[in-house]
């Protein structure tokens, strides 16, 4: 069903749809349904060790500073002449070889700070070290320019910052039914149903009322188009995969949200580290195998980018405890059909030429990685959307 | 008083006042009902867990745990600090929610998001949250020399890691961004001196104060043009010094206490009452005594905090949270959760409550308290999880929360009332008209159900 056919249906069918500003606003959405640009956000959750999954195996730094957790050459599959991955991310080295995947290394940002909820407020938000914004990239890019809650969706039960903008923000859902049955209550549906919008303009209330009706009717739309789609590629058994799946069911019914976002926890390896983390790039890879091969047998993956970050990487002397501490600069994946510069993007790191705590420095600032997805891929303007200008990378 | 202004004096400097307080306090004048809300917050109790099986580390002949047994010892202590960390958040919401001393615990909560700290020391956490209650309407200068030297503070800010070595700036940059005077009213320069000035500075273990002589920088600094031997507390004297500190302060009052749109001439008229003498008690007198406060623009203006929200439901029908980890958890999804803000800048407040999700719930929380309806929301996973218990659905399986609800409390206060009068007690924001109309068209037979009704409309919401 075309998108037009589905506002004038379900026009007839909810009485939500009485509000007549909101029926225009919707219409007004300039995105042409098929085939509009996607950017799937993953966070791995806890500071991922970049080190040991993408492994400098001919660096003597890195095996002299990792007597117990370093990676040797049994335990990783080469790909250059010093960098290999992970021997658990054989599906990514898949993509990688496809020329699917660009690798950029130490990207960070001046003066790291090193506390999970703070680092990961400076990704979400693409604040510099020192200033605390109050809204998120992507959200901000939602409410400038899709200006609809289901512009930005979070795969989860409830918001992230990254999806929050200043007056608006995304919306969350890990089971489309679920959110739908949640606003779809008697009750609010009375008060709305009631709702003219004369008096929407008023301060406080007003918002209210704008994001109570906003809430409803993008959780219907979420809802009634993602059910058309039922995946037929088989998913790993696991919460991350089955985050990507659903996904992947928002992309492939296409539904017109531009910006998905997705947390993996578990990454915050102090303790026992070689066997958590094998695990997690396990699922990692496998998840991300499974969803790049459904988005191509739907023709959805050319439209889709998939950007992979972690709010810190760790530090490359190991600790007491076989695991690693917070550190700073980290390896960020790209994952995408048309990437400008697939393979490794920049230098290895330099593990002679560390900070002051023994973590790795940045060269690649996050936020030029942000501007170039923003300028580049969803074209529009990153610095209303950064609030500062960026150099731009080769990337797609 | 009019009753519309004694409304909205007791939902800003409290939770909202119910309707028998309505009506014996409506006969008296706005000076004798506002005299009256200090007099009631000029004895505050100390909020205090009894924490008597930390002693033993905060002794000084504390050693550090070395044997096998030690080391069991230690975690179990660490396992019971979580859990009194959880009571102690559970006993802040019971207090905001019976103390008499409305005020002070208002002023209470409104600092801990100024002078924002998170710590993992229940122990320590409880002094400085007493010390937030001690000063809450005390003089302010006084406050931010003691707030300065709490360890919890220490902690969070690394002031504690701040040595003439090495100065750590990070304390001395908040202090002065986010605590006194606002991005951009001091130079680079000035955060360097001022950290010189608070090194050394750090605690003992039970959490007094001490400066450690050879890490404090006894040298000369040049602070705000001004050159000295500074140490700390000349640092904020000077602070206080400029106009822009009080500017600061009155301008976060006003956003908290009035409007969360700022009005520059009522907030210089605040300014220049609170420069005076940086009182603060003085301050919140000017400011209700004041009749712009009472401007009907004003009023039901403000959207409610998640704490402001549930305090709210729980003054009108009292609710024993039969687990207080369910307690937690509710303040979680909505994104408010004491003793555990975001990052050094607090909660933002106002409309950054507010998103498709949380505005959902929160029109559904008096149903989810008080009339058994289901909540389909996990919460976040936290950063340090492991996998399992990132995605381990927490209250997956307890989609109800179990209260204990005291509808006898509501029966007696307004078993007689009128429903109209009900609204006008429970609601301060003008009703939308449709609303308005659907709520006079809906029969409600029963008070109770009127009342969750009425709360989950949007206009209970704001405050």
């Amino acid at each position: 069903m075309k998108r037009r056919d589905f506002i004038k249906q379900s026009t007839l069918a909810s009485s939500l749809f009485f509000v007549p500003n909101f029926i225009s606003a919707f219409q007004k959405v300039n995105k042409a349904t098929l085939g509009h640009k996607k950017l799937v956000v993953i966070q791995l959750a806890g500071g991922n060790d970049g080190l040991n999954t993408i492994i400098p195996y001919t660096n003597d730094i890195y095996y002299q500073n990792r007597p117990e957790i370093s990676l040797s050459k049994p335990d990783l599959i080469k790909v250059t002449d010093n960098l290999g991955f992970h021997k658990n991310l054989g599906p990514l080295k898949n993509l990688f070889d496809k020329g699917y995947l660009s690798v950029i290394n130490n990207v960070g940002y001046p003066n790291p700070n090193r506390s999970h909820f703070r680092s990961t407020d400076i990704w979400q938000t693409a604040s510099a070290s020192d200033e605390f914004l109050t809204s998120g990239w992507l959200g901000r890019y939602v409410e400038e320019y899709i200006k609809k809650p289901y512009g930005g969706i979070e795969i989860d039960d409830s918001l992230s910052l990254i999806l929050k903008g200043k007056n608006l923000n995304g919306i969350a859902t890990k089971d489309p039914a679920i959110l739908n049955r949640n606003m779809q209550t008697p009750y609010f549906k009375k008060v709305l149903d009631t709702q003219s919008d004369a008096h929407l303009s008023e301060h406080n209330l007003g918002y209210l009322y704008q994001t109570m009706i906003e809430a409803q009717s993008s959780s219907k739309y979420i809802y009634e188009t993602s059910k058309t789609f039922k995946s037929k590629q088989e998913y790993p058994n696991d919460p991350f995969s089955k985050q990507l799946k659903t996904t992947a069911e928002f992309i492939n019914s296409h539904l017109s949200t531009s910006v998905y976002y997705v947390a993996m926890g578990g990454f915050d390896t102090h303790a026992g580290q070689a066997n958590k983390q094998g695990k997690l790039l396990d699922v990692y890879a496998n998840a991300m195998d499974a969803f790049v091969k459904d988005l191509e047998a739907n023709d959805t993956f050319k439209d889709t980018l998939i950007l992979t970050f972690s709010e810190f990487g760790r530090r490359l002397k190991q600790n007491a405890a076989q695991g690693t501490d917070h550190g700073a600069a980290n390896n960020v994946f790209l994952i995408g059909k048309n990437l400008k510069t697939p393979g490794f993007y920049n230098e290895v790191p330099d593990l002679m030429n560390l900070d002051s705590n023994g973590d790795l420095k940045y060269t690649v600032d996050f936020r030029s990685i942000y501007a170039t997805i923003l300028d580049k891929w969803l074209a529009v303007n990153d610095e209303t959307i950064l609030n500062k200008s960026f150099s731009k990378m080769h990337l797609v | 008083m009019k009753t519309r202004h004694l409304q909205h004096l007791y939902f800003r400097a409290g939770f909202g006042l119910d309707y028998k307080a309505i009506q014996q306090l409506k006969k008296q004048s706005k000076k004798e009902i506002v005299a009256k809300l200090f007099e009631a917050s000029k004895k505050v109790e100390p909020l205090s867990l009894d924490l008597s099986e930390f002693e033993s580390y905060f002794n000084s002949d504390y050693k550090k745990p070395s044997t096998v047994e030690e080391k069991a010892e230690q975690r179990k202590l660490q396992k019971l600090g979580r859990e009194k960390t959880i009571e102690f958040n559970a006993a802040w919401i019971n207090r905001l929610t019976t103390s008499e001393a409305v005020l002070a615990e208002k002023m209470t909560l409104f600092w801990a998001n100024v002078f924002v700290c998170r710590d993992n020391s229940v122990y320590h956490m409880q002094q400085y949250n007493n010390m937030l209650r001690r000063f809450a309407l005390g003089n302010f200068g006084d406050f931010v020399k003691v707030m300065a030297r709490q360890a919890s503070m220490s902690k969070y800010l690394n002031n504690r890691q701040n040595v003439k070595a090495s100065p750590n700036e990070n304390f001395a940059r908040e202090l002065m961004e986010l605590f006194t005077l606002g991005v951009g009213n001091y130079t680079e320069a000035d955060i360097k001196a001022s950290a010189r000035a608070f090194t050394g500075w750090s605690f003992k273990r039970d959490g007094s104060f001490f400066l450690r002589k050879r890490h404090h920088d006894f040298g000369e600094k040049t602070f705000f043009g001004q050159t000295g031997n500074f140490d700390g507390d000349a640092i904020i004297d000077i602070i206080l010094q400029q106009k822009q500190c009080a500017r600061f302060i009155c301008d976060k009052i006003y956003r908290y206490f009035v409007n969360p749109e700022p009005d520059t001439i009522h907030i210089e008229a605040l300014t220049n009452q609170f420069y005076k003498n940086y009182n603060i008690k003085d301050l919140m007198l000017y400011l209700f005594n004041s009749d712009w406060f009472y401007d009907e623009k004003n009023i039901g203006s403000k959207i409610k905090s998640p704490m402001e929200l549930l305090v709210g439901i729980q003054k009108t029908v009292p609710i024993t949270f039969q687990k207080k980890k369910q307690l937690l958890y509710i303040q979680r999804v909505m994104g408010q959760v004491l003793l555990y803000p975001p990052n050094v800048a607090g909660w933002k407040g106002d409309r950054n409550w507010i998103d498709s999700n949380t505005l959902m719930l929160r029109l559904k929380l008096p149903a989810i308290l008080l009339n058994n309806a289901v909540i389909n929301i996990d919460e976040k996973g936290e950063l340090e999880d492991d996998f399992e218990a990132y995605y381990a659905s927490k209250n997956n399986k307890q989609r109800f929360i179990k209260t204990t609800k005291h509808w006898e409390v509501f029966e007696k206060e307004y078993h007689d009332v009128s429903q109209k009068d009900i609204r006008q007690t429970l609601i301060i924001a003008k009703i939308d008209p449709d609303t308005e109309a659907l709520l006079s068209r809906l029969k409600f037979e029963d008070q109770r159900n009127y009342c969750i009704q009425l709360m989950s409309i949007p206009e209970y919401q704001l405050c």
